[in-house]
């Protein structure tokens, strides 16, 4: 027994002095126990480039460059860099509008509004520029601005599109004679949905426990097979927890996430799904495998119309919160972007970015979760929409079961204290 | 696929006599159908699909959609009917395998 315990004190101490991710003692190691495309994994190709392992469907551009939440990637932010117009170039506002909107580059139009009917749709997380041409500004300032807005604005939500390398010298110069020609007048609208500021709120998808409304519903309930059924280890959900998933599970998700002895570390209920279901049942459950997504989906439903009651008071939920809320101001990835950028009301919520309106993380993004996605035909959990969140600003995923959106997690459910679950959710 | 024939009803809580009701149907049902390969051979023979629904109110049948094997798994059906009186409203789902699949709504006037 002795020298167990010495063993295993020694390789706990070996461990800790190997590991340089961790911000903090109570944040132990971890491996992922998630499905292959959600393990943020970057793959050789034989030509030497990379190519980033993601969901079907998603990008494989790999982001590597770019920092992300890692609480081990000690990179600063991009270095802010003040730019001059390039010599002898002129721009072409025609290939400049067309960048404006390209959706492969910004798109510019998911923040600004600029005249056309085929500017839709536009967004107002940044000002309307549909008369800057009009107003007098040096071509060197507009070049400055696109290349890096830091050096005027050190707080502001824009990327450093030329700083980070996403547009060429050559396009911003391009962008820059079309933004020049927007002299104005500003033509009177025809269509109330094309101007963010006067387009119609989205509404949404009826009612979301409906399950003649919300295919979730009927997903999550064919779960209660798996709730029932032996895994390899011959037992089941139902063997321990007893008189059926309403009353086994009542109140459980409202505590969730929340810092799990155990394992030493915060975890949501599909976190922990991963590892007490095979210990106990011998069943794999994987991180965004459907048979995790689903049955935790069915046993939210049992905490359905009770309120939020996560742990925010001990040593370890106030040290994960801080880091969790250090995450949520963190600018990560090619667009240095921060979630506070589109989910804050002083900054990008309760605006349009592009045609989605951007909710505002006071009001809690978290109680529907997972929510049924109308637009991907899929139900999905707080984490894949963290990593789908976080792609098209530029940074590679980490794991679907990574501490880092755990405790970022934590952070936003933290609003949701004292509402109500409503699970499963319905959003575009 | 446990609940296969659990069939889910929803009805408007507030019903004025005499008006249109819209009625969400959805029966959970796996819809298996005939596959066949490339040459169009069958592979599959094992069917099982919904054919037929029945709709009765107070006691009298008001309408009868045939369905195909084109119809998805867990099929969802919406109509519409005027409330004449109070009672129940019953849909019946019959599959190509005998299954006979009912689910009720109590139609309350207000």
């Amino acid at each position: 027994m002795i020298p167990r315990l010495l063993a295993a004190a020694l390789l706990l101490s070996g461990c800790a002095a190997a590991r340089s991710d961790a911000p903090a003692a109570t944040v132990a190691a971890w491996s992922t126990r998630a499905v292959p495309e959600a393990r943020g994994d970057v793959k050789p190709l034989p030509d030497g480039r990379k190519e980033a392992v993601r969901y079907p469907g998603w990008t494989k551009e790999d982001f590597s460059a770019f920092r992300t939440y890692g609480y081990g990637d000690a990179r600063p932010e991009p270095a802010v860099q003040k730019a001059e117009p390039p010599a002898g170039i002129a721009g072409d506002a025609k290939r400049g509008r067309a960048l404006f909107l390209s959706r492969a580059k910004g798109p510019c139009t998911g923040c600004h509004l600029v005249p056309g009917a085929d500017v839709w749709p536009a967004g107002n997380v940044g000002p309307d520029l549909s008369a800057i041409g009009g107003r007098g500004l040096t071509d060197a300032y507009l070049y400055a601005q696109i290349h890096d807005p830091r050096v005027t604005f050190p707080k502001t939500s824009m990327p450093p599109w030329g700083a980070t390398g996403a547009l060429g010298s050559g396009e911003i110069a391009d962008i820059v004679a079309y933004l020049q020609t927007l002299t104005g007048p500003i033509a009177a609208e025809t269509d109330v949905d094309r101007n963010p500021a006067t387009r119609r709120r989205p509404t949404g998808f009826g009612d979301n426990l409906d399950p003649t409304n919300n295919p979730a519903v009927v997903l999550a309930e064919g779960a209660e097979r798996l709730w029932a059924e032996r895994g390899a280890a011959g037992k089941s959900c139902a063997d321990c927890h007893e008189g059926g998933v309403d009353r086994a599970m009542r109140g459980v998700a409202t505590r969730y996430p929340r810092f799990v002895k155990g394992y030493a570390r915060v975890m949501s209920l599909e976190d922990l799904l991963t590892v007490h279901g095979p210990e106990r049942t011998g069943r794999a459950l994987p991180m965004e495998s459907d048979d995790n997504v689903h049955l935790a989906t069915r046993i939210k439903m049992a905490s359905n119309g009770l309120p939020f009651a996560v742990d925010v008071e001990s040593p370890e939920a106030r040290a994960a919160l801080a880091r969790g809320e250090a995450s949520f101001h963190r600018r990560v990835g090619q667009r240095n972007h921060a979630c506070a950028d589109c989910h804050t009301p002083e900054r990008g919520a309760n605006k349009f970015l592009g045609g989605r309106w951007l909710a505002d993380v006071r009001d809690g993004l978290t109680r529907h979760f997972p929510t049924w996605r109308t637009s991907q035909n899929q139900i999905w959990d707080m984490r894949k929409r963290m990593q789908w969140c976080m792609t098209p600003l530029g940074m590679n995923m980490l794991p679907a079961d990574a501490v880092e959106y755990a405790e970022l997690e934590l952070f936003l459910t933290s609003f949701d204290h004292g509402k109500p679950l409503s699970v499963p959710g319905i959003r575009h | 696929m446990q609940d296969i024939g659990k069939v889910r009803l929803r009805v408007p809580s507030t019903i004025k006599a005499g008006e249109p009701v819209r009625v969400r149907a959805l029966v959970i049902h796996p819809m298996e159908r005939i596959e066949r390969d490339a040459k169009g051979q069958v592979i599959q023979k094992k069917y099982n699909y919904i054919d037929k629904v029945l709709v009765t109110y107070l006691g009298k049948q008001v309408a009868a959609f045939d369905t195909t094997q084109s119809v998805s798994e867990n099929p969802f059906f919406s109509f519409a009917f005027r409330a004449t009186g109070a009672g129940p409203l019953k849909v019946t789902f019959l599959d190509t395998a005998g299954g006979k699949y009912e689910g009720t709504a109590d139609i309350k006037l207000a």
